[in-house]
């Protein structure tokens, strides 16, 4: 017991201790003498603080923005993934077929695909704010459709040995089959597929706003704040990037466990 | 019939007419826009139009074809992805091991590497490259620190999988700690190592011609930039379009052929071992 809680004290503190040392080396331009830069470009811990105390109502305007994407895109993709990965379950010779194809949209680069979204929507709205974010919510919603639906399919598909077999000889129909073992089988798969798919949206939707047209969000904001030099600020928007990153992923590690509970073990 | 049944059932088959069909779409969604909008090729051109524009021998931009252009930016990019592809991962590898070796650093480093998984590090790009200052060294630097996380992760994930009965096989033996692990370690981790690079590799490409896109210094994602601003023929997107999506799944796919090369006997393996599985289960 007390061997345990020993080394759970460690596996707090020592990373602590990391990150204490590392705001130290910051605060006192160390480390910018190993990277061979500068406060101006890597402003010290205190700065980006004053900042991010200092501009709340601008910063909450574009984290809402970033988030309104980024939570949009998530929920649509995450369906209409599971939908794709119901039906290739349902038709598993074309539709396991049809996955391979789509698993090679997972290679796209955003890059590639966030400014073609963005020409093909340019007529869906005559205000540049709505067909922009319309536009990010496609992109968004794309990436997590494919990695949700290559996920959600070996849930659907992957089952225990003879399971499938044990139901048709209780002389399951196909729907039966479908809604007693495909369905919860699919649940951990589903969580595993989150992982990814979490972090994949906030990042899809951070580089989406380099190339939309209507200036808002977060990523747009750390571009931008560069390109005028303003490296201070936009590491205040990187912050807030990286504890948006964090606390979704938080989110999805509570849902998890409520979700997940005992039933399924992850 | 037989023969015909045969074809229509492989794999093979099924992708070449979901890739038709892909097809198909674009090329109706093409015509419609063709009859709507006045420059169709800057929301979707035709597909024998891009094809057209890689053959085409006319210049677009300082005395350069289309193609000539995609191809010098793609091996500036390309060549950056490889090398910090190549770094991360062997840095992500030599963590891996020291944390294996190493509990201390394991508990120092892990909550690192999973801060790492949850921050975006592409919207971060902007600022390695106002650190470096130099956009062929943020390239390199973006890309391996991308590749750094999957690597490292799935390589300690790996490297811990081995069966305790083995590692008192090896202690019986008296073996020596190097031996232990070019022996046993490494040797079990290798397959976790190629699900890492197999993650890890498109997100190299993607990752340097994102980081292209920052400053103007001739990469794909530079050209681009250009091509959709109109400083040259918009066909240079199209067809960067088409081969950055090209070399993300390439990339994935030399992945998994050097990883046949490298473990030949793995999928057998494999496969026999979900065999006996079965045969226990029952």
């Amino acid at each position: 017991m007390e061997q345990s809680l020993r080394s759970r004290i460690g596996s707090v503190a020592l990373p602590a201790l990391f990150a204490v040392l590392l705001l130290f080396l910051w605060q006192t331009q160390l480390l910018h003498r190993m990277l061979g830069t500068d406060t101006f470009v890597l402003p010290l811990p205190r700065h980006i603080a004053q900042i991010l105390v200092d501009n709340p109502v601008k910063i909450a305007e574009n984290l809402r923005a970033t988030c309104s994407v980024m939570f949009s895109g998530l929920a649509i993709g995450c369906l209409l993934g599971y939908g794709i990965s119901v039906a290739a379950a349902l038709f598993p010779k074309w539709g396991s077929g049809g996955l391979r194809v789509i698993g090679a949209f997972n290679a796209v680069p955003i890059v590639a695909l966030a400014p073609v979204v963005i020409n093909l929507t340019r007529d869906a709205s005559d205000d540049v704010e709505v067909r922009s974010t319309i536009a990010k919510t496609i992109v968004v919603a794309l990436l997590c459709a494919v990695a949700m639906s290559i996920g959600a399919y070996r849930g659907l598909t992957d089952l225990q040995p003879f399971a499938e077999d044990l139901l048709k000889s209780y002389a399951a129909d196909r729907k039966t089959v479908f809604l007693k073992l495909r369905l919860p089988n699919s649940v951990p798969h589903i969580f595993i597929a989150l992982r990814v798919i979490v972090p994949t949206s906030v990042i899809s939707a951070l580089i989406t706003e380099y190339f939309a047209e209507h200036v808002i969000g977060i990523g747009r904001m750390i571009r931008d704040n560069i390109t005028l030099a303003q490296y201070a600020t936009a590491w205040a928007y990187i912050v807030v990037a990286c504890a948006l990153g964090i606390a979704s992923y938080a989110v999805l590690m509570l849902a998890q466990r409520l979700i997940c509970g005992r039933r399924w073990r992850i | 019939m037989g023969r015909l049944r045969r074809l229509t059932d492989s794999n093979l088959f099924v992708t070449i007419v979901w890739i038709a069909a892909l097809v198909c779409v674009w090329e109706i969604a093409a015509s419609y826009i063709e009859t709507v909008k006045r420059t169709p090729e800057n929301v979707l051109p035709h597909l024998w139009q891009i094809g057209q524009s890689v053959v085409s021998t006319k210049p677009v931009a300082g005395g350069q074809t289309a193609l000539q252009i995609v191809l010098t930016a793609a091996a500036a990019t390309l060549s950056r992805a490889g090398l910090g592809f190549v770094i991360g991962a062997g840095l992500g590898f030599v963590l891996a091991l020291l944390m294996k070796l190493s509990g201390i650093v394991e508990k120092i480093a892990f909550p690192y590497l999973m801060i790492i998984q949850m921050i975006p590090i592409l919207g971060m790009a902007p600022i390695v490259l106002g650190i470096t200052g130099d956009i062929g060294v943020s390239r390199v630097a973006i890309a391996a620190i991308l590749t750094f996380y999957p690597v490292a992760a799935n390589t300690l994930a790996g490297l811990k999988s081995t069966e305790p009965e083995k590692d008192s096989l090896f202690r019986s033996y008296a073996a020596t700690l190097p031996q232990t692990y070019v022996k046993l370690y490494i040797p079990v981790a290798l397959p976790y190592l190629f699900t890492g690079l197999k993650i890890a590799a498109p997100l190299a490409v993607t990752a340097s011609i994102l980081v292209d896109t920052l400053q103007g210094d001739g990469g794909l994602g530079c050209m681009l930039s250009q091509s959709l601003k109109h400083a040259m023929s918009i066909f240079v997107f199209w067809q960067i379009v088409f081969l950055s999506a090209i070399v993300g799944v390439l990339s994935l796919n030399a992945m998994v052929w050097l990883e046949r090369l490298v473990l030949p006997n793995e999928r057998r393996k494999g496969k026999w071992n979900k065999a006996s599985e079965a045969e226990s289960a029952a």
